[in-house]
Order: C-alpha cells, then structure tokens, then sequence
C-alpha cells in the first residue's frame, strides 16, 4: 500500500525477472548482496533450502560464460543445485553467479582428455532444460573433475542412481509448523484443487450430469483421476464398457461446462476404430448422450487435435477417429497440432537460435524457421474454434487426440482459460493445472525426464511448457484479463524441471497416490501462494470483467511472439529493459492514499454532525 | 467522359453536381433479377446519399456500388460483431488446412463460417470522387448500421467519413476488368483478386482503359486497402454505363496531379484563425533565438535570409537554396558561409540544430559536397574546422550517414514490401503471408532501418553526452539527417517529448530545414523523362515515427503523446487542408500564399480536425510530467486544470502567495515575443539526467500494429490490446482527479464508485438517507488487493478487488473495445457517456503542471 511496499515489489520483480529460483527466497538475493560487498567468498553464498546438503565444493574452477568469457571461481554442489560464483577481481564489477537446480540439467558431459592443449578446454559441458548450456573448466593436474561430475550425475539423475528426488529430502526437513501454518493459513497447494468442489462450481451434478467415484482404485482407466463428471444417462457399467473401445481406456469425461448454456467441454482418447473402421454401439450412444446432455444443440462437435492425416495413419495402430456416419450428429473438425516429436525439434531450434548468441540481422527467419510460433498459433487457434463452438454456438465439444494427454490437455486447458474466468486467477489458474494436466494424466515424469539421465528419450517434449507459453500469449493480447503476472508463469516453467516441489512429480494421479506425493513433498502452489505479492498483475482487475468474460485472443503470427522474457532470459543482453508497472502501482497507491483520506474525514465529518446537529464546516486539514 | 454532360437524362440535371451518374431507380430494377446481390429495393436513395462537401470541394463522379473489405466484413453490429470477427480468423485457419490435408470433414464448420460473413462482406452506396477526397456513402438500409453513438467513440475527422479518404492519401490503384461472363460484380471481384487482368493504374500516364472495370483496389499511403465492385448495368435506357471506368478515370486524373496548384490545398479558402498557442514553429528569427538560449549554445549566431543583401538580390538569390532561417557559428561571416555553402550539395553547409550540456556540445547538419566540387574535400575541412571552433573543447566528431543507412529508395522499397505484408486482398493471402510471416516481414527491412537509425542516433546522442559536438552528414542534409537528428533530441531531451515539444522540433528539424514532404510523400507526380515518376517518393517521416513509436513501447512513461497521436501524424501528412507537410521548401511556401492565394493552416491545431475527446486521445495516460518540464507557454493549459495544482499551492502553505511554478518559469524560458538579452550568456536549461538509451538491434523492435494494422479487423482484439491498459490508467486517474476535487471542496457527494467499492460501501443514492450508513471494514478494503482470493463464483472473479469495477449504475461496458481504439471497427454497448467522464477526469490530471503526481509526490 505505502511506498516502502512497492519499492520491495519493485525489487522483488527486478530480481525475479532475472532468475526465479533464486529470487523465490528472498535471503538468498540478501546473501550474495553482502558477499560482493565483502570481496570474501563465504561459505554460503546463497541460502540452503531445508534439506539441502552440500556434495562437493571446488574453489578452482573456470566458468567459461558465453557473454563475459572464462571467469574464475567457486563451484558449490549439493543437492538440490550447483553453484557457481566468481572470485572477484574489480570492485566494481558484480561477480558472476550461476545457480541451477539440478533437476533442470538434461546432461552432462566431459569435454577433453588428458591431451586437451588449448586453454579451458578440459571439464564438463552441462546441458540445461530451460534453454541453456553451461561449460565449466577444469584443471587437468588436480583432478577435480572426476568428483564433480560424479556428483552431478548422481545428483542430477538420481532415478538413475536408484536415489530420490530432492523435493522428498525438501520436504521431509521443513519444518512441521511451517506447513501447518500454510494449512491454516489456506495456502495449502495440495488443497487447492478439490474436484467435487470445482464441479459444484460448474453446477456439477445437475439434471444432466452426475459425479462419479468409479474409478476410485484406478481401476477403469489408469491414468484419469478418482473423480468423473459423467452423462447421468451412462450407468457405471455402461461407462465400463465404452472404456474399452477407447484408447487407453481414456473415455469421454467432463472438463468444463457453461453454467448458463450447459454447453460441455469433454476430453477424452481416440477411438479404437482401425483399419477396419469397427463400430461400437455403446461409444455412438455415449456420445449422444454428451449431445443430448446440453438442450441448446441437436449438434455434437468432436475437436481432433491432430492432423488429419495423422489421424488416418493412426487406424493403422488401432486407432482413429469418430467417422460422421457411425456417429450421428457429429462433426468432426481436425486442429493440425503435431506431435510431440516435432514440438520437441522446433523447441531444440528455439534454443540454437536463443542461446547463446543470436545473429540480430537474421533474428526474424531464425525465429520463423523453428516453426514454434506457427505451432503455438495452432494451439490458439484450435482453442479459440472451440471457445467459438462453446460460446458462440453453446454446442457441445469433444475434444480428444490420439492418446487424450498432451494435444488435448492443452486444448482443454486452454479453451477453459478463455472461457471462465475464474481460471484467470491465481487460484484458478492452480485448479486448472491440477485438474485438466496433473489429475487426468499428462505424463510429465516421461515428457520432462525428472531425474533420469535419459536425455535423448523420444518420450520427453516441451507440450507444457508450450501451454505455458499459449497462456502468455493471450496473457500479452489480453494485457488485464490475469491475476497474475509474467513471473508467475515463468516461476511454474522453473519448478517444472527443478524437482523441489512435488506438483510436477510422476504421470498420474494413481501414482502420485501411491507415492504420497501430498504428504512426502511440499506443493509448489504452497510456495506460490504464500508469497503471492509478487505473482500479481497490477493491472488485474479491470472492468473487462463485465458482461463478457470470454476471451477471443487472435491466433495469427501477425500477433503472436516468442517470449523472450522466458527463452532468451540467460542472455544478458538479450532482455529488453524491463518498465514493469511501476507507474501502475504509483497510482494505485495514490488513489488509495486518497480514499483513505476521504474516509477519515468523511468520518470525522459524521461525528461531528452526529455529536452537534449542526452542519459546521470542517476546516481544511488536507495534507 | 466524367465531364460530359450534354446527354444527362433530366433527372440527374436536377442534381447540382458537375456530373452526376447515379442511376434511375427503374434502370436497376430492370437488371436486378440477373444478378446475385439484388441492389437495395430502396435504390432511389442513391440519390440522397451524397458525400459531405467542403467549401470549395466538388464532385467529379458518382457512382453506385459496394464497398467490401478484405478480410473480416466491416460491419459494426452489437454483439455478432465479435464472434464473426474471429470466426473468420478460424475459418481462414481451417481453409488453410483444408489444403495440406485434403480433408473434407472438416467443410462443416468452414462453409459454416463463410456463409455467416459473405451477407456482410460488402455494404451498397454511392461511391464519389471529388477534388478532395474518395467518399463512399453507405445506404442506410436494413442490413447497414449506422450507429452513430458507438461511432462517437472513434476517432472523428471534421474533413473526413470513416469510409473516406483524401485524394492526397491515395497511392496504387488496381483495375479490376472484367473476365470471361463473370456472373455478377461480386464473383467478377473474387475472381479477380488472384486473375492477372488486376491492372495498376500508372500515374502520369495515358489511361486506356479497356474493357468494363469490375472492381477498384486501392492501396492508401495508410495502409489502407479499400475494395469496390460495381454492378454490372446492361440500361436499354441510358446503353452499358461502366461504373467502374468512371470511377477509375476520375481518379486517374484527380489522384494523381501533375502540378501542387491542382490539390485541393487552392480551392479550400476558409480563413484560417490560429488558437495555437505553445509550439515554436521557427518560422522566425526570434524562435532560433530562443532555442539558442534554451540549449546555452552561445558560440552560434542566427541569420536571417531577409538580412543578408546577396540573398535578396535576385540574380544572387537563385543560386542559393537556403532556408529563411539558420544557425551558423559565429566566427564566420555570413559571406564566408555563403561562398562554403556552394560547394555543398542544396546549400546545406553546417547547420546548427541542438547543444547539449554545460559545455554546449552541438549538434550540426551537414551536406555532401556538390558531385563537382567532391574531388576537391577543402571546401569541407574549412566548414568542418569553423564547426570546431564552436566546441568548447574544439572536439567533433562526424557521422557519416550515407554509407550507413538507407537511401530514400530503400526506404521506400522496405514501405511497400511492409505494405504488402499489411495489405493482403484475401484470406487466403492473409494465411500465405501467415504462414511465412517473420521471413518476410525480415524481408522487407523495415525494422533493419528502424533499428540503423535508432542506433545512430543513439551513437549521436552518446557523443553529445561526452560533451562533443556531432556533425550528421548526409547527401543533401534534408532526409535522413532530419530523422537522426529528432531522434537524437529526443533521447536527450525531456522537453521534445511533450507534445508541444515534439511538434517544435517536427518544426524545426522538418519543416524550417526543409524535409521535402511535396516529393517525398507524393503530393506531386512528376513525370521526368527516364526516371519512374516515383523516384523521388519515400515516407522518410514515416521512418521516423516508426522510431518514436518503437522509443515510446520501451519508455511508455516519458512521452506526453500517445500511439494514437503519432499515427494521426501520419494520417495527417495527407490532409491537403494543413500546409505544414505540403511543401518542399518556404520558399515554396510563399510562393503558394502568394501566388496561388494558398491560407496557411498549421496541422499542429488539431481542434481543426478533432473534437476535444479525440484531442484526450493524443495524450499518454502513463506520461509521468516533472517539475523541470513547466514551460511557460503551457500556461494556457493551466486554467483547465481545476483541482490539482491549487491543492498543492495551498498545500505548500500561504494560499495567497503566487504560484511559484510561474516564477521558475519566467527564467527558464521566456515568454514567446520578447527575448531579454541578458539571459543570452546563461548555460544549458536542459536537464541533463533524462536522456533516454533505447535498445535498438531488430529483436527488440516489433511492429507498429495500431498504425499498420488498423484495417485488417481480423487482426482487431476485441477488448485487449494497448487501449484497455490505457483505459485503466485513466480510470485510475480518473478517480484521483475526482477525489481530489472532493477534498478540495469537502464536498463528497460527488466521489467516484471506485471509493465505495473499495469501501465495500453502497453508494448512496440519497443522501440524506445514507447519512447513517456506517463506513465498514474500511482498512479491510484497502487491504483486499493483497488479501482476497476471489472465491469460487463463478463469473465474478475479484469483483471487488482494486476497487476498479464500477458497481453501481451498471459496469462499463468497454469489453469490446477495439485493439486499434480509437481506430479500427466502432463498438458496441452505451458506454461512451461513462468513457467520456473517465477521458475528461484524466485528462484534466494529466495536464495539470503542479506535478501532485510527479515521482517524489508519492514516493
């Protein structure tokens, strides 16, 4: 409110624009201040988290920074991180500090052997999942390069080394009263989603639709969660027997719904159609009864996110799509999204053209030619069809791809952003991700690859971090439409590969329940929540949160970007100058000074008249 | 053939027109059947729907026909309006995949989408040209909405429609002739677009125009495209009338004049009386004088033209092309420089524009020596040792910007191919170019040049800051040493980015040193044997405000002008009422006043085009103004600034005692017509710690989307964008002016609803009544920003968070606002009273200069 708070937000989000790990504790940022101060390198020049333990330390090391050439220094191990951090030689000069969890490194290699000559060229290349390589320098004659990558292979990879990730060792050293005064505090993350809560939201059950524990023990379908919202006309063993003729047994659920309109939103997997083209009367009369669940449309649309020829290939597999003859009243529409092979190569361009360096003069068709920004209007346009479809036309949509994890995760999710509202909240935007990503199976251990040093596993893709990234796109057409900012979505992108918080852990709700995953590790919205100045838009809310809460973002390369506040971060040149909302909270800060004065002598005003019955004009005390 | 008038059937001799076309009721009705849009039933009213005329403006030829747009149908519905906009864009998305995967499953929602916007495409009227401008007057028929309240939200130009366009503004045409037995004008257009029968229009040349024209492209030097298909008209009363030729040969003759005399500039006579007041336009000795002072450059010396006897002797004069007023340094006699300048190309030798700092490093234009005179560089180093001399620590440095930025050829080539890119006839062209965009968007160089000019300019900035004197050297001095030049000044200098400040020194640098805006925006076609008429045509200004645009989205607090104003600025450069971008040179200038009897009307006061409201739009809600900034012309401005500046006055205690801001002033700068010579030897009143480094490689640009984009409404995000972000300021400033002016009169009946919704409080419809009323958990609802998660209602989120949302009387409906705000397509919902009050209330705060809001006032 006053202007020693904004002044703090302010440097919160300076610090934070940078690196959000190391920001996310505030004496951390305080600990390396006073180490350049001092010239001295301390034995802890950054904060331990709670159960973070050194591994190995190694004070003649060369960081060979790509912006600022070989710098000398310190390298920390522990594990939960490596540290790195520069022995000062000017005054002047910050030192250089490198900090990266662990869980972000995909690889590690040595480079140089025993006849490596040319200086720096002996030590370990380490390549990161957030769009950047490290290379550090060793000494041949002291040997300090076995012991650290050693280290960091264990550390990094511990699913490798029959270890554990550190968000358990994290979790399991906090302190208890911390994590019941987030309980009651009610920034518990692991309670942010409570499924029959947000279907009561929805008006879920109702005439049409109910809630069903069927798949309480996982026993159905193995990767969707507990809880359903299903047709009130399907029976139990009805939905047992559609399963079957799903892939993966992923049937037809409820992801979102209209409360005006009762239009749905229904995710689901393909239909394991094949080559022969196989009918099943129980899948057709499912999907009327999906139709039949919403009165405003004789009409069913069934979003297939992939390619249509992708589609047809994949009746080779089994599987398939919904053909408009079998299935009465539906149309179906293909959204063009590819799959998570080339995601994964137009990312790995993203990356040669960002980091480290890039060629300004041909900077546009470097970005062109990744394809990253074609797919990522793809997604916004798929989504958008069906906030078309949803809203414009109130009909219901199915939504699937081929396995029902990834494109349609996205789709759902994203649609649901720019249909509701209350997913443009800090909160909401939590429900979101537990509900359509974590709970109905996005397998984020094997698309992100958390501590296992399988780096070329053809199962890892980026289609999260592309959601991310879908988000920020409408999050900068719709500059007021978010409770949270920038630095919110690129704190989620860290903590996707950091493995300190358990949210991003495993590939379904069954195995996070097996692993306990709610009681072993702390949620990374529990972090979030609990420091949750720095995640807010300024500019959040607005009065275009009136009669028409749906957003309509354009999905046109013409206005879409690459966000280079995420993938060009590491490059210290490469950030333009952040304004940030400074001006923004200045005049919040002084409308509100203002109301308050008012309200004091408005006050002082209705006293005086009270206790005198007389209408004496106050003397001007403004100031 | 448009004048011909001898065999006009009576009924359009009734008209006054010199030649009016428009059809007979009957002659439609006779051939509606035939076609596939069925004109109007109403078609009688073609006649009524004549264009607006000035005084002095004509129409030359009139026609029916339908005016269509490119891609999303122009049309300004409530409602429907948002949906089918992005319909389109998906719809344009499936065709596209329609084609890499042949799917035919896929058709549903496709020929959905296309039927719902082909009834819209294109709207029926009556298409005119006059000597002005090309207007089309929409029919106000069932299907067309005129809307006239949610057009008041718009941008509202008091010589232009929303569907007109000056001639001036004007700059490809395509025919469009008829192919084979095309059905109907409307198929003809479609098919047209990708025919090769699409056919330029050259200007300067004999028009043969064969065949029936079935369509018009035109491409606007706005960026604009306009559409129009004529009906095809087999009359047995008045034979085949080819709509279409009419149209195309009045323009052919009116848009592209071979002589100045011929613009409409001449035949506009209205008197002109100034209300400008705060802009220097250095039309005089006096202003030159004054930035002398103002930049403490006291080693230059002003010369007059007028004063000097070889430039007033005719045989003399002829040789010369200088300017009526310029800056040379003072050890050099007038004819010393007079005898340099020749050797130098247009005259152009050493002339100064800006000092910066306690040492008075200046900034210097200069011109390359005469083809004739190049071998020989002595000319040069004897101007360039003058220059020297000025410096307090004789150090210059000279930056050659020929070798290192683009000719005005170039500059050209990269606008059309970024034209192109803006301009597509179809969708389907619309996705092509989508698909490849950042390719050919790098193609076109634009954002290269951009980021040169951005770049040498802050070089040239950087070294007036390590107080050495920078000389900008370029082939005639006139083009792109005026870009590097502002942009410098802008860095350097808060006071050029205010509004009066940035028109000052578009004065200076453009207009008294002679941009030549005549040839350069195509004012005039001339044909000069070999060369393509064109040659000389080059938006070089438009680099420019592309570069201010690109330091405004990296510095979105330090300018008093907004995005809107700078895109006025171009739209403006075609206005032919407004001298100031009309001419080459002053002399040019006089000579039209005195020859061609031209009435001077400076562009600079925009209550000529626009009402108040639109004016609030030029302002920068986020401009942060400072106490040093108070300069004593803008004391006008004072008297509308009612609540904040006396607060402060009283505030700073005495009430009585004169503002001080006044004082500070009177010393800083002097009023406008007296200059006190005693203040000659003062230093530099140019604050020193406000210069500006802008980022300038390519990745750190982006394009200008409100100027470049504003006719493609698929590209329109309806209530996002740039304008909502504005918005909320001015509601925030909204509130504080409103509040103020309570305390002020401790009169708090009038507190804005953002008070009681942050107070969680009713607002109390009587008074009287709600005396009562206790204000509760006031500090609760400071304190909700922080504190409250908005629960799980849906719909509602954060309703009460901020205190932003206007609670009662209904909230704004400002949801479907245009990303171009206030261009682009007009909206819907009631809310322009509400906005109009926000836009009152803010503006009043923002041009208050007792700075209650300047930085230190809060931290």
């Amino acid at each position: 409110m006053d202007a020693t708070t904004s002044l703090a937000d302010k440097l919160a989000s300076k610090t934070a624009s940078s690196n959000s790990l190391d920001s996310s504790s505030k004496s951390s940022s305080l600990g390396s201040k006073h180490g350049a101060e001092n010239g001295i390198l301390r034995d802890t020049p950054f904060a331990y988290l709670e159960g973070e333990e050194d591994q190995d330390q190694k004070n003649d090391v060369t960081y060979v920074c790509p912006y600022r050439g070989p710098v000398f220094g310190a390298l920390t191990i522990t594990n939960y991180r490596l540290y790195f951090r520069s022995l000062p030689l000017r005054d002047q000069e910050p030192p250089v500090v490198v900090d990266v969890p662990l869980g972000v490194i995909a690889r590690v290699e040595k480079i140089g052997g025993a006849t490596s000559r040319g200086e720096n060229s002996y030590g370990i290349e380490i390549f990161c999942k957030d769009m950047r390589n490290l290379r550090f320098a060793h000494k041949q004659q002291n040997h300090s390069r076995r012991t650290v990558f050693e280290k960091l292979q264990a550390n990094a990879f511990p699913l490798s080394y029959s270890g554990k990730l550190f968000a358990f060792a994290h979790a399991a050293a906090a302190q208890p009263p911390a994590a019941i005064a987030a309980v009651s505090a009610g920034w518990d993350g692991w309670a942010v989603y409570e499924p029959l809560a947000e279907l009561r939201r929805l008006g879920v059950p109702n005439d049409m639709w109910r809630a069903t524990k069927l798949n309480e023990s996982y026993g159905i379908c193995d990767s969707y969660p507990a809880v359903w919202a299903v047709p009130k006309a399907a029976s139990d063993d009805f939905l047992r027997r559609v399963a079957q003729f799903r892939s993966r047994c992923r049937l037809p659920v409820l992801s979102w719904m209209n409360p005006r309109t009762q239009a749905t939103i229904t995710r689901c997997s393909q239909p394991l159609v094949g080559v022969s083209g196989k009918r099943n009367a129980d899948d057709e009369t499912y999907l009327s009864y999906i139709m039949e669940a919403n009165a405003q449309s004789d009409k069913l649309t069934i979003m297939d996110a992939r390619p249509s020829a992708n589609a047809i290939a994949n009746k080779a597999k089994g599987g398939g799509y919904e053909s408009e003859d079998a299935y009465k009243n539906v149309e179906i529409n293909f959204l063009d999204i590819h799959n998570i092979h080339v995601m994964r190569e137009s990312l790995r361009k993203v990356k040669e053209a960002c980091y480290p360096t890039t060629d300004d003069s041909k900077w546009q068709t470097a970005i062109d030619s990744t394809l990253w920004l074609k797919h990522i209007r793809c997604i916004l346009a798929g989504a958008v069809r069906i906030v078309d479809k949803v809203e414009t036309m109130s009909t219901s949509v199915v939504v699937h791809c081929s396995d029902g994890w990834d494109r349609t995760a996205q789709l759902t999710a994203l649609s649901m952003l720019l249909l509701d509202p209350h997913y443009r909240t800090v909160r909401g935007f939590e429900v979101l991700i537990e509900k359509e990503w974590l709970s109905f199976g996005h397998k984020f251990q094997q698309r992100i690859g958390h501590g296992d040093n399988k780096h070329s596993d053809a199962d890892r893709s980026p289609v999260f971090l592309q959601f991310i990234d879908s988000v920020w796109q409408v999050s900068q057409q719709f500059v007021n439409a978010f409770e949270f900012n920038e630095h919110f979505l690129i704190t989620i992108a860290d903590h996707l590969y950091s493995c300190r918080f358990g949210t991003f852990l495993c590939n379904t709700e069954a195995e996070r329940v097996a692993e306990d995953l709610k009681h072993k590790t702390i949620s990374l919205w529990t972090h979030i929540n609990s420091s949750l100045d720095q995640y807010l838009n300024p500019l959040f809310p607005s009065f275009t949160h009136g009669p028409e809460p749906v957003l309509r973002p354009i999905a046109s390369v013409r206005a879409v970007r690459l966000w280079k506040g995420l993938y060009c971060r590491w490059n210290p040149g490469l950030c333009a100058p952040q304004h940030g909302c400074q001006r923004t909270r200045e005049l919040l800060s002084k409308q509100d000074q203002l109301f308050k004065h008012v309200n004091e002598l408005r006050l002082k005003l209705n006293n005086r008249s009270n206790n005198m019955q007389t209408t004496t004009r106050l003397a001007s005390p403004m100031h | 053939m448009a004048t011909g008038s001898n065999d006009m059937p009576d009924h359009r001799k009734r008209n006054t027109f010199t030649s009016y076309v428009a059809p007979m009721a009957g002659d439609v009705r006779a051939t509606a059947d035939t076609n596939e849009w069925c004109l109007p039933s109403d078609l009688r009213d073609v006649h009524l729907a004549k264009p607006r005329l000035l005084a002095g403006e004509q129409i030359v030829a009139s026609a029916p026909a339908y005016m269509y747009s490119p891609i999303a149908p122009m049309e300004g519905s409530s409602g429907s309006g948002n949906s089918s906009g992005s319909g389109t864009v998906t719809g344009i998305g499936n065709s596209n995949n329609g084609q890499s995967n042949n799917s035919n499953n896929s058709n549903g929602s496709n020929s959905m989408g296309r039927s719902r916007s082909s009834h819209k495409e294109a709207t029926f009227g009556l298409l005119s040209v006059t000597n002005f401008k090309l207007a089309f007057v929409p029919l106000h028929g069932r299907a067309t909405l005129s809307a006239p309240l949610a057009s008041d939200l718009y941008q509202e130009n008091a010589y232009l429609g929303r569907n007109e366009v000056t001639l001036n503004n004007i700059d490809q045409i395509y025919t469009i002739a008829e192919q084979g037995r095309a059905a109907s004008a409307l198929q003809a257009a479609r098919m047209a677009s990708t025919s090769s029968r699409r056919k330029k229009l050259e200007p300067a040349k004999q028009h043969n125009i064969n065949g029936r024209i079935v369509a018009l492209h035109i491409i606007c030097k706005n960026f604009r495209l306009l559409k129009f298909a004529f009906q095809q008209q087999d009359s047995k009363l008045s034979g085949a009338s080819d709509y279409g030729k009419l149209i195309a040969s009045a323009l052919a003759r009116f848009a592209y004049p071979m002589r100045h005399d011929l613009s409409f500039a001449y035949a506009y006579r209205e008197p002109y009386y100034s209300t400008l007041v705060g802009v220097s336009m250095y039309g005089s000795k006096n202003d030159w004088a004054r930035e002398l002072i103002r930049c403490g450059a006291s080693e230059w010396q002003v010369i007059s033209a007028s004063a000097v006897p070889q430039l007033q002797n005719r045989l003399q004069a002829g040789k010369y092309q200088l300017p009526p007023h310029f800056v040379i340094p003072k050890c050099c006699e007038v004819e010393r420089f007079l005898q340099l300048s020749f050797a130098f190309c247009d005259s152009r030798a050493a002339f100064w524009v800006y000092s910066y700092g306690s040492s008075a490093a200046s900034l210097v234009r200069l011109a390359e020596l005469q083809p004739a005179s190049q071998q020989d560089t002595k000319m040069e180093n004897i101007m360039l040792e003058l220059v020297r001399k000025c410096d307090e620590r004789k150090q210059l440095k000279l930056i050659q910007l020929t070798d290192q930025l683009p000719s005005i050829q170039d500059v050209q080539r990269a606008y059309q191919k970024l034209r192109r890119l803006c301009t597509p006839e179809t969708p389907e062209k619309f996705m092509l170019q989508d698909d490849k965009y950042l390719g050919l968007l790098e193609k076109t160089n634009w954002l290269l040049y951009v980021s040169l000019c951005l770049r040498h300019a802050s070089e040239a900035a950087a070294t007036l800051r390590a107080s050495i004197t920078c000389v900008l050297q370029e082939s005639n001095g006139r083009d792109l040493c005026c870009v590097i030049s502002s942009l410098t000044q802008l860095l350097l200098d808060p006071h050029f980015r205010t509004i009066d400040g940035f028109q000052s020194l578009v004065q200076k640098e453009w207009v008294a040193l002679e941009h030549p805006f005549q040839r350069r925006l195509g004012h005039v076609y001339v044909s000069t044997g070999e060369q393509a008429p064109d040659s000389e045509q080059s938006p070089v200004f438009l680099l420019y405000l592309d570069c201010v645009w690109q330091l405004l989205q990296q510095f979105p607090d330090e300018f008093e002008f907004s995005q809107t104003y700078l895109t006025t600025l171009w739209d403006a450069c075609f206005m032919p009422i407004f001298d100031t971008f009309q001419f080459d040179s002053q002399a040019q200038r006089t000579r039209a006043v005195n020859e061609g009897r031209l009435v001077l009307r400076p562009v600079w006061d925009w209550g000529e085009q626009f009402s108040d409201k639109d004016k609030m739009f030029f302002s920068n809600p986020l401009y942060q103004r400072q106490r040093g900034d108070l300069v004593a012309t803008q004391n006008h401005r004072r008297s509308l600034a009612v609540g904040g500046h006396k607060l402060l006055a009283s505030a700073a205690g005495g009430g009585g005692v004169g503002p001080g801001a006044g004082a500070a002033t009177g010393t800083a700068s002097p009023s406008r017509y007296t200059i006190n010579p005693q203040l000659f030897a003062t230093q530099s009143s140019v604050p020193q710690d406000r210069y500006l480094q802008p980022a300038h490689r390519i990745l750190d640009l982006s394009v200008w989307d409100q100027c470049y984009y504003r006719w493609l409404p698929v590209l329109d995000i309806r209530g996002g964008g740039q304008p909502q972000v504005d918005l909320f300021h001015r509601l925030l400033l909204s509130n504080i002016a409103k509040v103020q002016r309570c305390l002020e009169l401790q009169n708090f009946e009038e507190l804005p609803d953002a008070y009681y919704d942050a107070l969680g409080e009713q607002r109390p419809s009587q008074q009287q009544q709600q005396q009562q009323e206790e204000p509760v958990e006031y500090v609760d609802g400071v304190e909700r920003r922080r504190k409250s998660m908005p629960g799980t209602g849906a719909g509602t989120p954060g309703s009460s968070a901020n205190g932003l949302n206007v609670v009662n009387g209904g909230p704004l409906q400002l949801s479907t606002l245009s990303s171009f705000f206030p261009f682009g397509n007009p909206i819907a919902g009631d809310a322009p009273h509400e906005l109009y009050d926000i836009l009152s209330n803010s503006s009043e705060l923002l041009l208050d200069t007792s700075s209650i809001l300047d930085k230190s006032s809060i931290v």
